[in-house]
């Protein structure tokens, strides 16, 4: 294991390497191989040129040996020339050696490098220098070019010595050629040998090269290549959403990316799980709806999915009709242009709704409201459309039952008005001519006894106050009725007091009552004349019911939304058992307590019944000082929706 | 004490009037007779009103609007198409219908004044005389 783990840790290492180290490595090692290999070349050619050089040396020391020995040769065949034949000219030889063999043999030391011939060197110096001055002084001996000049004796015995060290300079030539020889034979191999060497380096260094390259692709192969493709493949899977396997430990950038896509992928996973469990939760929700039928049409209204839900409401399941376009829902009579209608208006405003009939499985109809939707992506494009249907037979017939129940009472209504006004129409008939002999009679008065008079006066009177009534009854009956239409505007509410102020002045002038007024700027949303009458009706109470010589008061005061008109008397008041029945018709109180007070009993009932018409009311309270009663005529400020008649806290 | 001015031509008037209830017409025809009138004929049966105002035309017409039969907004109708372009006749509704909408049916139709019942009947001879005086006036022109 250990074992293991140390031959895995250069691995390890080098996974572990920055790509741009591992690509620095891959580049750098045949590149160094190759620079070693030139540098080993370069030494062995070097070595080679070296060996070669000593060659050459070589050979020029043998010439310059080889020199030395001819030119001694030359001399000494020279001087004995000379010696024999006296001729200056045979002496050449010998001057030109004299002259070269000092540069030959300095020459020689330099380029001698073999101790053995250094030896031998030293001694052709020595030997060298005794021949020419053997032959210096030989050339120099009388005698010369005479018969005998060989002969003398100091002649002969040098031509000896000159014979002698010619012959120990010979031999050691001979020596240092044959040593020269051998050193040659030796250098010449040492240059084969390292020639050879050279190009054995070489292809070593070829070898080597290529193995290095092999390396280097290697070594980017396992540590990039075949990591970029597992990462290629891992890639592959994510898309496929497949999970991924990579155990990449490697520090490097590839080893972080490819546990970054292990991670997204797990990430990815989880999302994906989370979506699908949502859209599960979702979809089961959808499917388990009762009420509502949804489900999904494609852009060509095809059903692509189907509820629990619509299933109930219309019978078909889930696979008899999806697939099927959605005009099998409509009656044979729409079924053409409704629902491409419908599907058009959807796809241009994104949304329709409808109420009509549709059909069910077994051909049963069914009221639906229905609202189309239509889906679209991210992009704006038209995807589908999903359509929500209820089935509102149930309130589509309480509907209808309920405005036949309308109809009927409106019917009613009408029929009550109608009798009304028939009513009204034969109630004046009759006093037509009652009213109008008796005004006959009273033209002329004068053929009249005082007691037929009276009695005309008495006619007169009854009937004016029955015409009243009948008036009142029938005003009554028809607030009741709803048939009063009111035409509620904005009013001022002083003005419409001045007014009914003016109307009833003669009456209380006539009573010795006093009228006041107390505007307050106040506004109503309220009938024009409907208010004018219930004034005059308060008014010509307050008059009727005060104490002689009272004083009836109007003050109109705004309170928040609403607008009161009070109309104070003076009179005894409203004794508080009556109070409950003031507003009840026909029921005049103690009527009889007011001697000369006309009246029907129905003015204050009329009064509310018209103030409640225009969502306002008529209240009675004491007066807070002495005797007395307030009537307060109560309107709205602003129309009011619905027809709730402002109540207030004060007695009625 | 008579009511209306003593002009013996106006009196000379034919006055139609028609109504369903015989104790209307009787008042009409004392109230006239009272102030001096004696051109008042009347009818109960509006058929027979129409053939007389097509046979000689009258002055003035007093009309109820609700009657059985030919109602008054018939009569009014065909008193008008017997009416030449040129001519004043004037008709005075005397109704009980308070329904304002009635009264300007009946203008709207023709008739040039309405009283609702029951009226005073002093009221109902001066707007008559006026009516008259008007056709009288009409009738002197050039």
């Amino acid at each position: 294991m250990s074992r293991l783990r140390a031959w895995l840790r250069p691995a390890t290492a080098w996974a572990d390497l920055g790509l741009a180290a591992k690509g620095l490595v891959v580049v750098a090692l045949p590149l160094a191989i190759l620079l070693g290999g030139i540098g080993a070349l370069h030494l062995s050619s070097r070595a080679e040129a070296e060996a070669e050089r000593a060659v050459r040396l070589t050979f020029a020391i043998q010439r310059d040996i080889h020199e030395v020995h001819a030119l001694l040769a030359e001399a000494a065949s020279g001087v004995r020339g000379y010696r024999l034949t006296g001729q200056e000219a045979f002496l050449e030889p010998y001057t030109k050696a004299e002259a070269l063999l000092p540069l030959t043999l300095a020459r020689l030391r330099a380029s001698v490098r073999d101790p053995e011939i250094r030896a031998r060197l030293t001694r052709v110096d020595a030997l060298v220098i005794q021949k020419r001055q053997g032959l210096a002084q030989l050339a120099a001996m009388p005698g010369a070019g005479s018969q005998d000049s060989l002969t003398t004796r100091e002649v002969a015995e040098a031509l000896v010595a000159n014979k002698r060290v010619l012959d120990g300079l010979r031999a050691e030539i001979e020596a240092m050629q044959r040593r020269e020889g051998q050193l040659l034979d030796a250098r010449r191999a040492r240059a084969d040998s390292e020639r050879s060497r050279t190009l054995g380096l070489t292809a070593a260094m070829a070898v080597i090269g290529l193995l290095a390259s092999l390396a280097a692709v290697q070594l980017l192969f396992s540590g990039i290549v075949r990591r970029v493709r597992t990462l290629e493949r891992d890639a592959e899977r994510l898309e496929r959403g497949e999970p991924l396997t990579t155990r990449d430990h490697a520090q490097d950038e590839i080893g972080r990316l490819a546990r970054r896509l292990v991670e997204a992928g797990e990430l990815l996973r989880r999302r994906e799980a989370e979506l699908r469990d949502g859209e599960e939760r979702y979809r089961r929700v959808i499917e388990g709806v009762r009420d509502y039928g949804i489900f999904a049409l494609d852009t060509e209204g095809h059903v692509t999915s189907w509820n629990v839900g619509a299933e109930r409401i219309k019978g078909w399941n889930a696979s008899e009709v999806i697939g099927h376009h959605f005009s099998i829902f409509y009656p044979p009579e729409s079924r053409r242009e409704t629902p491409s209608r419908l599907l058009a208006a959807a796809a241009a405003d994104g949304r329709v709704e409808d109420e009509g009939w549709r059909v069910r499985r077994d051909g049963s109809r069914f009221w639906a409201n229905v609202v189309i939707t239509a889906v679209r992506d991210e992009a704006g494009e038209l995807q589908g459309f999903s359509k929500v249907t209820r089935d509102i037979t149930d309130r589509k017939r309480a509907e209808e039952a309920l405005k036949a129940a309308r109809n009927e009472a409106e019917r009613a209504s009408m029929a009550k008005s109608e009798f009304l006004s028939r009513m009204s129409h034969e109630l004046r008939t009759p006093l037509t001519a009652i009213l109008g002999f008796n005004q006959l009679l009273d033209m002329d008065r004068e053929l009249l006894g005082p007691d037929q008079g009276h009695a005309v006066e008495q006619i007169a009177r009854a009937g004016g106050h029955l015409l009243g009534m009948i008036d009142e009854v029938l005003d009554i009956a028809r607030i009741e009725a709803g048939g009063h239409t009111m035409n509620p505007e904005p009013v001022r509410v002083d003005e419409l007091a001045r007014e009914a102020i003016a109307l009833t002045t003669p009456q209380a002038q006539a009573a010795g009552i006093e009228i006041r007024f107390q505007p307050g700027e106040a506004r109503a949303w309220a009938d024009r004349r409907a208010t004018l009458q219930v004034l005059l009706n308060l008014l010509s109470n307050a008059v009727k019911y005060n104490r002689r010589d009272g004083r009836v008061v109007v003050e109109v005061r705004s309170e928040p939304s609403r607008t009161v008109i009070d109309v104070r008397d003076q009179g005894p008041g409203v004794a508080a058992d009556f109070v409950d029945r003031l507003f009840t018709p026909f029921d005049r109180l103690d009527a009889d307590r007011w001697s000369g007070a006309q009246g029907s009993g129905l003015g204050l009932a009329l009064s509310r019944g018209l103030a409640r018409a225009m969502n306002g009311d008529v209240l009675y309270r004491a007066a807070e000082q002495g005797a007395g009663s307030v009537f307060s005529l109560v309107l709205p400020t602003r129309p009011v929706a619905e027809a709730a008649p402002s109540r207030s806290e004060t007695a009625e | 004490m008579r009511v209306v001015p003593n002009d013996a031509t106006v009196k000379a008037a034919r006055i139609l009037a028609v109504d369903d209830e015989a104790a209307n017409l009787s008042l009409v025809e004392k109230a006239f007779a009272r102030e001096g009138f004696h051109g008042v004929v009347t009818f109960l049966d509006p058929q027979a009103a129409l053939a007389d105002f097509a046979q000689t035309p009258p002055d003035l017409v007093l009309l109820d609007l609700m009657m059985p039969g030919i109602d008054g907004y018939e009569l009014l109708d065909s008193f008008r198409r017997l009416t030449p372009v040129d001519a004043y006749l004037p008709i005075l509704v005397l109704t009980a219908d308070t329904n304002v909408r009635a009264r300007l049916r009946a203008l709207a139709l023709g008739a040039r004044d309405v009283l609702l019942k029951p009226y005073d009947v002093a009221e109902m001879l001066m707007r008559s005389w006026v009516l008259l005086e008007t056709r009288q006036a009409f009738q002197r022109r050039p």
